[in-house]
């Protein structure tokens, strides 16, 4: 803003930047208007607008029981702070195991014990979530383990191979495999 | 340097401050005094959200009346919390689960149990907050750039502030004598009303901008993975303290009236305001409301099975630095003492948009003038010694104004 940096002839460019100087910001209305779109299909998306998530995996049998698993995102997992790539899932339980379950878990790799069975999903049995970690040299051949942990103290377990579970992953894992 | 031309200086930079981003500052300011009375306005727009007595003497359900309410309503559906708004105008919030797998916010009056309704599929609250708060850019990982874009607008408010009132001299006059000239045209109007405005909201003005500022450090800590937070993390219910059951179902659980009486023996005093029920087998039910101090709130964490508090968080466990930046939000939003204390806010909040307007104002009047005196000198041969006196009346004429 220094005038002595002006050129001494004025320039059709800075006529118009000296005429319109104060008036360019109001373009940065343009910056929520581009993102309105976002917005709401996120919105749309958290209210399950989809279903329980982008991506329907499908039904699957655990033992005595089975539930709907879906991707949340149908996308590669997410860094999300230290904790390093997460993965959102979303699942329901067949209506009549609902009362029988005590506790789903996900694991990439077959759990040893019901101990080591994963993360826990969160939430109603008929939408709950997990945030899954997919540590980024995963084989992407790995298999997807779900255990369901029954009111009786039984434990059933099943898995699917990832590239079902969610291809999206897969891909990120052979990129992140081809990476040095 | 002369007092004179630092004064001057001053000036420049009160008028830079805004100048540039003017519309945006106003666009926030203007987003931020409607999220202020968001809900207000959903429930002049919405009847299910109003909490209407069926009779002058009806009491308010308890928690567990309107759980089983819901359960005889719609026996299908899952209620995951409740939410007890602060104004007693407000309906119940129950988000809730369908078996399809629809999460849902219903409005549940507090009085007779009957759910009036669904939250409408556009939340105009949530939207404003998140157009006031990070400009609708989305979250990925961490804060979003626009939470910083906004945020970062706490530094030049605070400044603007600072260097007003060093420019206004003797400012504390204007609160004795209070000027307001309407007749003497716009320019001198809009100047009156932008320092009336002004030095009548130094505390607001103050308080926002700290508070903005405390958004643009949270980030900052935020995304280095900085915490200050004395909060410990509490296990999840250990497997020996979920029973098992012998026909395998699921074990009953305590009752919220219960659970309420068990925090309230905890936390003395604590009106529950919300709650949220375990999110799975080995998780607890959250208890929480106000206490004393209304900016905060208080919380008990209680194992469903057999009624112990797992955890607690009061006031007084609390940092004195916890109780200063927890304090931030509130402050900012104004949510922490009823309906008066929002129509303050949101007062002040049109006052600080209308100062971001006056403010443009006087400088494009001014501009105007030094633009037409710079044209009537546009013979003179040095462009830049144009523009230096195109800028000198104005600075004169400001700062002797200042001290009227």
């Amino acid at each position: 803003m220094n005038p002595s940096n002006t050129v001494s002839s004025p320039s059709r460019l800075s006529l118009f930047w000296h005429k319109w100087r104060f008036h360019l910001n109001v373009l940065l209305l343009l910056i929520p208007l581009g993102f309105m779109p976002k917005y709401l299909s996120e919105a749309a998306l958290f209210r399950g607008d989809a279903g329980l998530g982008e991506r329907d995996v499908g039904e699957v049998q655990v033992g005595p029981w089975s539930l709907r698993l879906a991707e949340f995102r149908n996308e590669a997992p997410r860094v999300q702070g230290p904790a390093g790539p997460m993965k959102h899932f979303n699942a329901a339980l067949c209506q009549s195991c609902i009362g029988q379950v005590k506790a789903t878990y996900l694991r990439i790799g077959k759990p040893r014990s019901l101990r080591a069975a994963g993360v826990i999903f969160f939430g109603s049995p008929y939408r709950m979530g997990a945030l899954l970690p997919v540590p980024p040299k995963t084989q992407p051949d790995a298999e997807l383990w779900i255990t369901l942990e029954g009111w009786d103290g039984s434990m059933h377990q099943a898995s699917i191979p990832l590239n079902q579970a969610s291809p999206a992953t897969v891909a990120w894992l052979k990129h992140q495999g081809a990476k040095p | 340097m002369s007092k004179k031309s630092r004064s001057k200086l001053w000036f420049l930079v009160h008028s830079w401050l805004a100048l540039p981003i003017w519309f945006f500052v106003l666009i926030v300011c203007v987003t931020g005094t409607l999220a202020v009375v968001s809900q207000e306005i959903v429930w002049l727009a919405n009847p299910d959200m109003r909490a209407s007595k069926p009779s002058d003497e009806a009491p308010l359900l308890s928690y567990d009346q309107v759980i089983a309410a819901i359960k005889q309503a719609q026996p299908q559906t899952q209620v995951q919390s409740i939410i007890r708004p602060d104004e007693s105008h407000f309906a119940l919030e129950v988000g809730v689960t369908y078996p399809d797998g629809r999460p849902d916010t219903v409005y549940v009056n507090p009085y007779s149990g009957v759910i009036q309704g669904s939250a409408p599929t556009f939340n105009f609250q949530a939207f404003t907050r998140a157009l006031h708060g990070w400009w609708l850019v989305p979250f990925t990982n961490g804060y979003s750039w626009g939470w910083y874009l906004v945020s970062f607008l706490g530094l030049p408010l605070l400044a603007s502030l600072v260097t007003g009132l060093v420019v206004y001299k003797r400012f504390w006059k204007g609160f004795l004598r209070p000027t307001l000239r309407i007749r003497h045209g716009a320019r001198i109007f809009w100047g009156d009303f932008h320092r009336l405005s002004g030095i009548w909201s130094i505390w607001f003005i103050a308080v926002i901008s700290v508070t903005g500022t405390w958004f643009l450090i949270q980030a900052l800590l935020g995304d280095n993975q900085i915490s200050i937070s004395s909060e410990p993390v509490i296990p999840v219910v250990a497997r020996e303290n979920v029973p098992l059951s012998v026909d395998g179902q699921a074990p009953p659980q305590l009752n919220l009236d219960r659970a309420i009486e068990i925090a309230q023996q905890r936390i003395p005093g604590l009106e529950a305001s919300f709650i949220s029920l375990p999110g799975n087998a080995y998780s607890h039910l959250e208890i929480g409301g106000r206490g004393w101090y209304p900016l905060m709130f208080q919380t008990a964490t209680i194992n469903p099975y057999n009624g112990d508090v797992a955890a607690s968080r009061l006031l007084s466990d609390r940092t004195t630095l916890e109780f200063v930046t927890e304090s931030m939000r509130p402050l900012h939003t104004g949510d922490f003492g009823g309906l008066w204390i929002k129509l303050i806010w949101f007062f002040f909040g049109l006052l600080l948009s209308m100062m971001v307007l006056s403010g443009l104002l006087i400088w494009t009047k001014r501009t105007a003038l030094a633009t037409a005196n710079a044209f009537k000198r546009s013979q003179k041969p040095n462009r830049g010694a144009r523009i230096a006196q195109a800028l000198q009346p104005s600075v004169h004429r400001e700062s002797s104004e200042g001290s009227l």
